[in-house]
């Protein structure tokens, strides 16, 4: 079985595929006659200076390309539909993060079983480089299905996880969410594609994916550090 | 008044110019200022280009970056693809292609082009550094009501005076359509370009309040401590939203149908054939303007709004390629069996048309949902839109230029600098557009100043450079091209074309009172697509 990257991408990329046959299909039974007419029905003095006036419609060819454009489109927005039903239903046991955005970074808190915080990062807005430093990295399991709960505490951002490839805006005032699993450990890129000002272009997140042992490990590690600061 | 109607423009001093009611005058100052705002907004997208090219700052900082870019879209999306076409073309072509005198209001119609060119000085204010405005053509709130955004008021009245402008003009057309034509033409044989723009119209006066409507709560939000988007004290950002697209999906059919309407006149005449499927032609111009208004939803699939909203839209949506596809498919249909000239408004209206198929053919994923929740806000996006509002829309204004420019300043514009300028235009346009798409389907998010060193980003970006500055010389030779015509372009006769459609029946450039004092006299079987002799040239 061949191995998927990540989902909801997976689904995405066939749905990339089939539109692109239609869209090449379409082209083709366009463009190509009407190159081919181009050639052919040339201006000619004294030959050809005047086109068949007779040929200004044809209700049985305006019917077809009426009714099978509307056929094929219907088609389309269904199969879409399907594959946006699975973009948008989340998992059996997902794992759940609540993200927010602000100008211009990211706060992300990994919760509890009972839903309580027990760890946040938050990225910092750097103006001009794209490095991360270690510690600003959103840690998630690999080939587990992450649940994002989205917000904003002042303009509209959007969450795009790039190898996913799904965005969903953070909205402030609301909470929206989108879900992703990536099964291959690595880094990978998060953007904000929600224009949000000076910094838009730096708002960004390295998304640092790791084997669901080492996540468990960092994950309580942090925790027991929290606690420690705690009690002293 | 009246003497300044008396006058020619080719012999108009300021004071006629200034004071006049001409539908021609009005229309020739429309798209003159349509045409500056344009090239002004293609330097700044310049610049946008040369700041992508690769990774990092080099040519702007991200602030200027903001700036340059809403003014590139507000200017672009407002001046060229509404008022150059709309104010400039619909003005001249209207009353001349139904045989009216003037327009119905002409006062009125001097009223909407001194309201544009009130806008158009606010506009030039935010060049001022401490002006500058950056919260995008679309002026989301929050950030618009942001300090970052910068000066919102700008925003604000330009688009409260452009709204003036579209109403005033869209009452007048439609008014001028519904009851100044001459005797003889009738709803089915007005040309198609008319239908389209009485279409636009009718959008145009029902959806622009909603936007004055958006950008006035935008301005009480920001200024006077409303709430209506502010989500802390029971407002909704995605208020503002819907009523902005309410009105500003719909423009962009009111940008694109005259478009159409520029193919099928010169796809006619230099077919030398009627045009194919006249009847579904003017159907489907309709059903575009009545679908346009289900739609806007598509621009907000990964705002928050909920999922059945989201798939609603997205049948709709691709509903819209329906009517389109008839179009495209009757243009190619009017080529076969015709008698095809080769001359530069044809090469424009063929180009334009390639370009929308190809951004038709690229709206598909962005009508189906799942592709969008992977696009959306990506640079596919922009590729998609350029193509149809950028490029399809730019080469059908070049088309009607070198068509209707005998007609407008009695030369012929040069025919060799159409033919160079078109295919600079063409190719730079599909090198730069093209790239854009891919790069969006690989991830790179719209209106990115910077972007990290991702290897297959960089290289699209540099190839989309160098169509670019392709596009920037093709358009440069256009405009090169006009200056020409008008200073030294060869004489032009009444009617170059041999076009048997009403504006080319008087002298070129039209006279100054049209037909004369009476309507002209319309054949019982007047079509304007009704070729006989072949062209005079």
């Amino acid at each position: 079985m061949e191995e998927v990257l990540a989902y909801p991408a997976k689904w995405w990329n066939e749905a990339v595929l089939v539109w692109l046959v239609v869209a090449v299909v379409i082209y083709a039974v366009t463009a190509l006659p009407g190159i081919y007419f181009i050639v052919k029905y040339r201006f000619k003095p004294g030959e050809r200076e005047i086109g068949d006036q007779e040929k200004h419609g044809h209700w049985g060819l305006e019917a077809l390309w009426t009714i099978v454009p509307t056929i094929v489109v219907l088609v389309l927005a269904t199969y879409s539909f399907a594959v946006f039903k699975k973009q948008r239903t989340v998992p059996e046991g997902a794992m759940t993060i609540k993200v927010t955005g602000f100008m211009w970074g990211w706060q992300v808190e990994y919760l509890d079983d009972k839903g309580n915080t027990v760890k946040t990062v938050v990225t910092a807005y750097n103006p001009t480089s794209y490095e991360v430093p270690e510690e600003q990295k959103i840690v998630v399991p690999a080939g587990k299905p992450i649940k994002v709960l989205l917000t904003s505490m002042d303009v509209i951002h959007a969450f795009y996880v790039m190898p996913a490839k799904i965005v969903e805006d953070a909205v402030p005032g609301r909470i929206t969410y989108l879900w992703f699993q990536i099964n291959k450990p690595g880094e990978y890129w998060v953007f904000c594609r929600e224009f949000c000002g000076t910094g838009h272009s730096h708002m960004f997140a390295k998304l640092k994916v790791v084997p669901p042992e080492q996540f468990a490990l960092w994950l309580k590690g942090e925790t027991e550090l929290a606690k420690r600061s705690n009690d002293i | 008044m009246r003497e300044a109607v008396a006058v020619p423009w080719f012999s108009a001093g300021l004071k006629e110019w200034i004071f006049t009611t001409d539908h021609k005058k009005i229309g020739i100052m429309y798209f003159v200022t349509g045409l500056v705002f344009f090239t002004v907004a293609g330097l700044f997208g310049m610049i946008l280009r040369f700041e992508q090219t690769s990774p990092g700052f080099q040519v702007v900082s991200p602030s200027f970056y903001n700036y340059l870019l809403t003014g590139h879209g507000a200017v672009m999306l407002l001046w060229w693809a509404i008022a150059a076409h709309i104010g400039g073309f619909g003005n001249f072509l209207l009353p001349l292609m139904i045989g009216a005198r003037d327009v119905a209001f002409p006062r009125l119609n001097a009223l909407s082009y001194w309201a544009f060119f009130g806008a158009s000085v606010i506009v030039l204010l935010t060049l001022i550094p401490g002006n500058h405005i950056k919260m995008m053509w679309t002026g989301y709130p929050p950030y618009a009501a942001h300090a970052d955004a910068g000066v919102t008021a700008y925003y604000v009245f330009a688009i409260h005076l452009l709204g003036v402008s579209s109403i005033a003009t869209a009452v007048n057309f439609i008014t001028t359509y519904l009851r100044m034509r001459a005797p003889g033409i009738g709803f089915w044989n007005t040309n198609l370009y008319i239908h389209s723009l009485i279409a636009a119209n009718v959008i145009q006066l029902i959806g622009v309040p909603s936007l004055a409507g958006a950008v006035t709560m935008l301005f009480l939000d920001r200024y006077l401590g409303t709430n209506f988007f502010n989500p802390a004290l029971g407002g909704d950002p995605l208020l503002y939203q819907n009523v902005f697209w309410f009105y500003s999906h719909p423009a962009v059919y009111v940008m694109i149908i005259p478009i159409f309407g520029f193919f099928s006149e010169i796809l006619a005449t230099f077919s030398r054939k009627p045009i194919f499927g006249y009847k579904s032609m003017v159907f489907a111009i309709w059903g575009i303007a009545v679908i346009s208004f289900i739609v806007w939803i598509h621009h907000m699939f990964t705002s928050g709004v909920p999922d059945w909203a989201r798939v609603l839209i997205s049948y709709t949506t691709v509903l819209v390629a329906v009517p389109t596809g008839i179009k495209i498919f009757n243009w190619i249909a009017t080529l076969h069996g015709g008698a095809i000239i080769l001359r530069s408004p044809m090469l424009y209206t063929l180009g334009g048309i390639f370009m929308f198929l190809i951004g038709g053919l690229t709206g598909i994923p962005n009508a189906m949902v799942a592709i969008d929740l992977g696009v959306h806000d990506s640079l596919f996006v922009v590729g998609h839109f350029h193509y149809v509002l950028g490029m399809a829309l730019t080469m059908g204004i070049f088309g009607a230029v070198i068509y209707w420019f005998p007609k407008i300043t009695g030369r012929m514009y040069p025919e060799n600098l159409g033919k160079i300028s078109f295919w600079l235009v063409f190719i730079g346009a599909n090198i730069f557009y093209f790239t854009q798409m891919v790069a969006g389907f690989l991830g790179m998010p719209r209106r990115y100043p910077d972007y990290p060193p991702i290897p297959e980003w960089v290289t699209l970006n540099q190839i989309s450079t160098i169509g670019a500055l392709i596009l920037g010389v093709g358009v440069l030779v256009f405009l090169v091209g006009m200056i020409k015509g008008l200073t030294s372009g060869e004489k032009a006769p009444a009617n170059p074309w041999n076009s048997p459609s009403l504006e080319w029946q008087i002298d070129s450039p039209a006279p100054v009172n049209n037909f004369g004092e009476k309507p002209p006299r319309v054949e019982p079987d007047y079509h304007p697509y009704k070729y006989g002799a072949p062209p005079a040239f």
